[in-house]
């Protein structure tokens, strides 16, 4: 598929920088320690305005995975999943993001563990890439 | 948590006098501008009313309808005396007919009219198809993986929900097929030729776990309603059907809001407000029109409104207490699902007509009582719902 740009704006150019270096960050409270995602100015738990970017796992589990089968995008040929991923930082960081695997990968089911991968976009514009997450093997 | 008893004051102190429709097509022809005022039109005879007896206008809309303020100066409304332009999708729908009940409870305006125009077939499509994406933030997170049309959105949330319910395939179907057995009862609907569970299974995967016949109607149609005093209303055409309660809730954002469970809806924190402004329990409820742009939605929000123990909804289809002639009969019009869709002002006309006794073949005997639903509160983060009562 062939990516469309994400139209960055003046609060989340940063976060598409770091990830266009292979980091995935939140912000994180500086008076709370809660963080959150996508990037706002204000902390939802304290009300605080203090913040920083922080580095995280890159790890979660699935919550949810939709396969689409009808090409809505002219540009995207379907079938394509993208998955609803719980960072293991905090329960209520919900992030989207394509899938490593194949779209009728028996293997997708809620809860599984994942972590992420980096897809440079390439093209005009700034730097930026775009999240693609892969089902952490079980060792057992 | 802030404690507020403020939503009484509303109760059964405006009334909907008045209700009109245009044809539902796949092809207006006309303009949004031109479907609202003959919906307003149609509605101001049904209440009895002229135009120039108008001094509120309200709609919702997603940047896809004509503005408030231009049908009001259509209307000839010199002297608009409240405007309400609500920028939003189903989730608002409801909170533009509170809104006018406020105004006109308040006393800031007399008689208001309420209404959704669009052309979702011919025009502008949700979520974007052929125009330009909505102007939210978030969508920037969605987009470059393809995920951004409500099918997509709401198959993310289905399948969540479907999991922690236990919830089949076949759990869903029954929700579409109850919905084309009412519209097939209802001449104003698009989908009236009965649905079978093999047709069901059968159609194609839209956004997997999301079939075709999981997802609503894209209708060109405009409803509208006319808002005014309990005491006017009585004196006009139409048995006046009360707005007893109204409440509005926050709602999930697909991301960090402090929401993580995406399987309960914002409907679960507003319906305890919602009831007690009206001054009933869920149990009261007679019928029900529940925000239905995807099947799932409707057991979701039957479960969130306390109408139906969670989990248990597979069971009540499945005994048939969702369709005319059981417990309590849900979406009597065929919903978004089959009657079309109008962005949940539909669903307050189908209340209206129920409550009034008039809805004919698909009636439920002695409704006095109607719960109808907005969008539970995922995409665009709100939810509204009203409570309407029988006059008398």
């Amino acid at each position: 598929m062939s990516p469309v740009r994400p139209v960055v704006d003046r609060d989340s150019a940063e976060w598409w920088a770091l990830l266009a270096t292979g980091v995935l960050a939140f912000q994180r409270c500086s008076r709370c320690l809660l963080w959150r995602w996508p990037a706002r100015a204000l902390c939802n738990g304290c009300g605080s305005l203090a913040w920083r970017w922080e580095p995280a796992s890159g790890t979660g589990e699935i919550v949810s995975w939709i396969v689409t089968r009808h090409a809505f995008l002219p540009d995207v040929p379907a079938p394509y999943a993208v998955l609803s991923v719980r960072a293991a930082e905090q329960p209520d960081l919900l992030l989207p993001g394509a899938y490593a695997g194949p779209p009728d990968d028996p293997r997708l089911a809620i809860g599984a563990p994942v972590t992420a991968e980096f897809v440079p976009l390439t093209g005009e514009g700034a730097p930026a890439a775009l999240l693609r997450w892969s089902i952490i093997q079980s060792s057992a | 948590m802030a404690q507020s008893g403020g939503g009484a004051v509303l109760r059964d102190r405006t009334a909907v006098a008045g209700v009109g429709w245009t044809e539902y097509t796949k092809n207006s022809g006309v303009s949004t501008l031109a479907l609202a005022l003959r919906a307003v039109r149609a509605a101001l005879d049904d209440a009895g009313l002229e135009h120039s007896d108008v001094d509120g206008v309200a709609c919702h809309r997603v940047g896809d309808s004509a503005s408030a303020v231009l049908v009001a100066h259509v209307l000839g409304i010199r002297d608009l005396r409240f405007h309400l332009d609500m920028f939003g999708g189903g989730g608002t729908s409801h909170q533009v007919v509170a809104q006018a009940a406020l105004a006109v409870a308040s006393g800031i305006a007399d008689t208001v009219v309420c209404w959704r125009a669009v052309n979702a077939r011919s025009e502008f499509r949700m979520g974007g198809t052929g125009r330009a994406a909505p102007d939210a933030p978030e969508f920037q997170y969605q987009l470059p993986y393809g995920y951004a049309t409500p099918p997509q959105q709401f198959a993310m949330l289905d399948r969540a929900w479907r999991h922690a319910r236990g919830a089949t395939a076949e759990d869903l179907g029954r929700v579409a097929i109850a919905q084309r057995a009412h519209a097939a009862l209802n001449d104003r609907a698009m989908m009236r030729k009965p649905l079978t569970m093999d047709e069901y299974l059968s159609s194609r995967l839209i956004a997997d776990p999301l079939r075709l016949y999981d997802c609503c109607l894209e209708t060109d149609a405009a409803v509208a309603l006319v808002v005014t005093g309990a005491e006017r209303a009585r004196d006009l055409r139409q048995t006046p059907v009360l707005v007893s309660g109204a409440a509005t809730g926050g709602g999930h954002t697909l991301f960090s809001n402090g929401r993580a469970d995406p399987t309960v809806s914002a409907a679960a924190d507003l319906a305890p407000r919602l009831y007690a402004a009206a001054g009933i329990g869920p149990e009261t409820v007679d019928v029900a029109e529940l925000y239905d742009a995807f099947t799932f939605l409707v057991p979701l929000q039957l479960e969130d409104y306390g109408l139906v123990p969670r989990g248990e909804t597979g069971g009540f289809y499945a005994d048939g207490h969702a369709s005319l002639g059981g417990r309590l009969p849900v979406n009597t019009h065929g919903g978004h699902l089959s009657e079309g869709y109008v962005h949940g002002l539909n669903h307050v006309a189908e209340a209206v007509t129920q409550l009034r006794g008039t809805a004919g073949e698909r009636q439920v005997p002695g409704a006095e009582v109607a719960l109808t639903t907005g969008q539970p509160g995922y995409v665009g983060g709100t939810s509204s719902a009203l409570v309407l009562r029988r006059d008398g």
